[in-house]
């Protein structure tokens, strides 16, 4: 139990996880900050963010609203993330223990944290972060078959296999799965997934800033805020990570494979950053139809193809 | 085996007892059905825990033939009155007198003076002892007459009161007794066939048209009992006007138990399914979750928003036998008692708001979780169960359902090949589960606090303690599945169950409850104590209006009006796909064409006679 609590609280689940996303966070914003042609926050700033929020700022509660659920949610989140983050990483670190989850629990904890935003966001009354959650819930519910999808083609790429060690271990034996024309066309449409998953523009719709202030996230303020905000560093780090170990062969930290392992994960979200900085906010009929359409036929003409062994 | 007399008879003949007093002692009625379902209760752990075998009625009433007329008419009897106890009799046994007991319980503090049905608690005895004796009958005849009467209590738990109350109590009788009849044709094939109506005896091979139209008819019945595409018609309009009770007891927990049991006999024992038969049940499980959850997605009545819940979960089971694995099965069986237990327990809760409210339509309902609190996280226990959020139970059989699908995509047949289509229904149908109970829970318990709800109570310890207790059930269940429960329940019915994935369900509930810890620390540590509360912020100088608030019934009209499936759902809410509907026109339009024969006319009678004679003299001749 001991054991377990190290990984759920220290490495590699809540704090490991939180202190790499954290400084992903960071890199997202200096590429981002350059893509403008501005100069960008320094390394530590969403070190200061947290703590400022955690300690210094004000919490506002939501008079007409549910107190409890509002404060009791985002503890949720960060459980949600960190729990997701230990079945995912444990593998990829390469650390062998009996405390496992296949990528089916994988795929359901990572819904979790969306779940208690909009939870949260719905108890406080406010009707913006009512608006904001309806576009959450449906977001979920347009990704959600595209993601397991995603799932399924690497299922029956890694031979009806759904443990991600074996997954991993299949693609060092053999080559990564993203190799193929059909591992690319996954990987596409895992990126968008992760874009919808952690509502990065052109999915920015529950949160949508200009248009309804935050949606989702209106009320939050001060320590429960920072705790959003930990979820989100973790998440951050973890989504990018668990398409790694999906389809690019996972992390080797082994001599000049650190380097190898590093820059993998900083082209993803590399990517991710660069696709929220170049498009619009899409409207939340449009990303429905986006993946209700379009992303589930690239999903299934690369099922269709790696059936074929393409 | 005097248990089985217990179960069986005691409640049945103490229903009858009840009509005689009068309605007036309601509560004295309600006492009485209480103790002799706790009885009942008792007898079925004697059951759960004794021995499993064929019992027939020599071995339950004695040979003491005290007239010749006595031991003959009970020899002739014995042929057809014979009882099963094997594991999966016992186990749903156990959970029919539970979940009775719990419902009897929460009726003494739900069924009062307002709430018109007569005979009550008579019906509700005489369903349990004919419940319990359709899930031990050994014999199709002794279980098509248990089953039958079911029905008939059904209907009678249903208060016929205004208009579309009892249109919808009419609409039931018809669709479950049609499916009986359908029944009878195909218990006589299987007569015709085999000479023996003894489910035990029974293992047909479904490679003819015979065997086939069999299996298909006893599915009808099953499905109808549980409430599957296309026969769960009832289901919604049942619960929308039924009492919570009533719903909770016959569609929610009783029927699922009752068809399900059916089910698994027949895919089971009574027969073999070949690929085709397989590929069908798969495919009406998958269309039953995605139809059904999707009306419950935009209905505005939370009721009927549960009552098309209890239809989709019915499609994870079908699915899990359509699998016939042994993971599926077991799957089957756990969502089974899994579904139970939070359905009826979110009945219960739309009982509690109804009763304490007196609202029955999400728009007028909002932030009552404030002054109903332990009905609130029920609610939300049952909630996040039947969405499948990890580590509740839902989550556990709905995994199970995935493994055993992801198992089954490593077979050759047509079925196996397409098992992406069947896991990725599955799970986009426990997302949109998840999005309607967002809408159900956020509609009744959060959002901005009404004045017109300031003075509305928590139920009395009769109304929150069944609920607590399937709550409780619920994440007990959850935790300690795969561990435990599944092997303790269903090792005994299906041998060694391996499952391929890995889900430690009991260190991460250790985990969740860790990071609760946690979150206070981090609370405590920060600066929570420095909080004032305000109102909603919307944007501008001006606060919030007192009545300004998102509508959550308009939460999926984005989806609603999405292309192709607008048009869908218009044609849905106008009925056009329930066979209820359908068949009504049929036959309407029949009746028509023979009215048009029916002129009055003597000679147009007499010719017509003359004509049927001459046919009959041509055939005959």
């Amino acid at each position: 139990m001991a054991e377990q609590l190290f990984y759920f609280l220290i490495y590699p689940g809540l704090l490991f996880a939180a202190v790499v996303g954290a400084f992903l966070s960071w890199y997202d914003r200096k590429i981002t900050a350059w893509v403008q042609f501005r100069k960008g926050p320094p390394l530590f700033q969403p070190f200061y963010d947290f703590f400022k929020l955690l300690l210094v700022k004000e919490t506002i509660l939501p008079k007409h609203g549910s107190k409890g659920v509002f404060l009791a949610a985002p503890i949720f989140a960060v459980f949600g993330a960190s729990i997701a983050g230990v079945f995912i990483l444990l593998p990829l670190l390469g650390i062998e223990s009996g405390f496992k989850g296949d990528i089916i629990v994988i795929f359901y904890l990572l819904t979790i944290p969306s779940l208690t935003y909009i939870i949260g966001a719905l108890a406080t009354g406010n009707p913006l972060a009512a608006v904001g959650g309806s576009r959450e819930m449906k977001l979920i519910l347009s990704y959600e078959l595209t993601f397991i999808l995603v799932l399924a083609g690497i299922i029956q790429k890694a031979g009806m296999s759904i443990s991600l060690n074996e997954i991993i271990s299949l693609q060092v034996l053999n080559g990564v799965f993203g190799g193929s024309l059909s591992g690319i066309i996954l990987f596409i449409v895992f990126i968008f997934c992760i874009q919808a998953k952690l509502a990065l523009v052109p999915f920015d719709a529950p949160e949508a800033e200009t248009e309804i202030a935050g949606g989702i996230m209106i009320e939050y303020s001060g320590t429960p805020y920072a705790m959003i905000k930990l979820a989100k560093y973790i998440m951050f780090f973890i989504l990018p990570a668990f398409l790694i170990g999906l389809l690019w062969g996972g992390l080797n930290f082994e001599g000049i494979n650190i380097l190898w392992s590093i820059l993998k994960i900083l082209f993803v979200v590399l990517l991710l950053t660069l696709i929220r900085n170049t498009n619009p906010r899409v409207k939340i009929k449009q990303a429905v139809r986006y993946f209700l359409v379009w992303m589930n036929l690239l999903a299934i003409i690369a099922i269709v193809l790696s059936y074929f062994g393409l | 085996m005097n248990e089985i007399t217990y179960i069986i008879c005691l409640p049945i003949f103490a229903g009858i007892l009840l009509f005689v007093i009068p309605e007036k002692l309601k509560t004295i009625k309600g006492i009485f059905a209480s103790a002799i379902s706790l009885y009942a209760l008792y007898q079925s752990i004697l059951v759960f825990t004794g021995q499993v075998g064929i019992y027939d009625l020599s071995q339950l009433v004695g040979n003491t033939s005290i007239s010749s007329l006595y031991a003959n008419s009970l020899n002739d009897a014995a042929k057809y009155v014979t009882f099963n106890i094997d594991s999966l009799s016992q186990l749903i046994i156990l959970f029919v007198n539970i979940f009775a007991f719990l419902i009897v319980i929460y009726s003494l503090f739900y069924i009062d003076k307002k709430k018109k049905v007569y005979n009550y608690y008579a019906f509700f005895l005489i369903t349990l002892g004919t419940s319990n004796g359709a899930v031990l009958s050994n014999n199709l005849l002794l279980f098509l007459t248990f089953w039958g009467i079911l029905g008939f209590t059904l209907y009678k738990l249903i208060k016929g009161a205004d208009e579309e109350s009892s249109s919808a109590a009419k609409k039931t009788l018809a669709i479950v007794g049609a499916s009986d009849g359908i029944m009878i044709l195909g218990i006589a094939i299987i007569w015709k066939i085999t000479n023996t109506l003894s489910i035990s005896e029974l293992h047909l091979a479904t490679n003819n048209a015979l065997t086939i139209t069999a299996f298909i008819t006893l599915l009808i019945g099953s499905f109808t009992k549980a409430g599957a595409f296309p026969f769960h018609t009832w289901v919604p309009d049942y619960a929308k006007n039924a009492p919570a009770s009533s719903s909770a007891y016959m569609p929610a927990s009783l029927d699922k138990l009752l068809g399900i049991y059916f089910l698994a006999r027949i895919c089971n024992n009574i027969f073999e399914l070949n690929q085709w038969l397989t590929l069908i049940l798969l495919s009406i499980g998958v269309i039953t979750i995605i139809t059904a959850v999707m009306m419950a997605l935009v209905q505005h009545n939370y009721k009927r928003l549960l009552g098309f819940h209890a239809v989709s979960q019915v499609g994870y089971m079908i699915v899990g036998f359509g699998l016939g694995s042994v993971i599926g099965i077991a799957a089957g069986l756990f969502h089974m008692l899994n579904n139970v237990l939070y359905k009826t327990g979110l009945f219960l809760v739309s009982g509690n708001v109804e009763k304490q409210t007196g609202k029955s339509d999400i728009d007028d309902l909002s932030g009552l979780s404030k002054t109903m609190p332990i009905t609130f996280m029920c609610a939300l226990i049952f909630a996040l169960s039947i969405s499948g959020i990890p580590p509740f139970n839902g989550f556990a059989s709905k995994w199970m359902i995935y493994q055993g699908i992801i198992e089954f995509g490593q077979g050759t047949g047509i079925a196996n090949q397409l098992w992406i289509v069947w896991l990725g229904l599955a799970v986009l149908g426990s997302a949109l589960t998840l999005a309607s109970f967002v809408k159900f829970i956020s509609g009744l318990f959060l959002g901005r606090r009404q004045k017109e709800f300031e003075k509305v109570k928590e139920v009395n310890i009769l109304g929150w303690l069944p609920i607590s207790i399937m709550a409780i059930g619920c994440i007990v269940f959850g935790v300690f599945s795969t561990n435990y429960f599944v092997p303790k329940l269903f090792n005994p019915i299906l041998g060694e169950i391996n499952l391929i994935g890995m889900w430690n369900s009991t260190s991460v509930s250790v985990l969740v409850l860790a990071s609760i810890v946690l979150g206070l620390i981090i609370y405590m540590i920060g600066n929570i104590k420095n909080f004032r509360s305000e109102d909603s912020y919307v944007g501008g100088g001006e606060t919030m209006r007192e009545d300004s608030g998102m509508a959550t019934s308009e939460f999926y009209e984005t989806i609603r009006n999405l292309g192709f499936l607008s048009t869908l759902y218009d044609k849905a809410e106008k009925r056009y796909f329930d066979i209820y509907n359908i068949s009504k026109k049929i036959i309407l339009w029949f009746s028509k064409g023979l009215q048009g024969l029916h002129t009055g006319v003597l000679t147009n009678y007499a010719l017509w006679i003359f004509a049927g004679l001459i046919i009959m003299l041509l055939i005959l001749l």
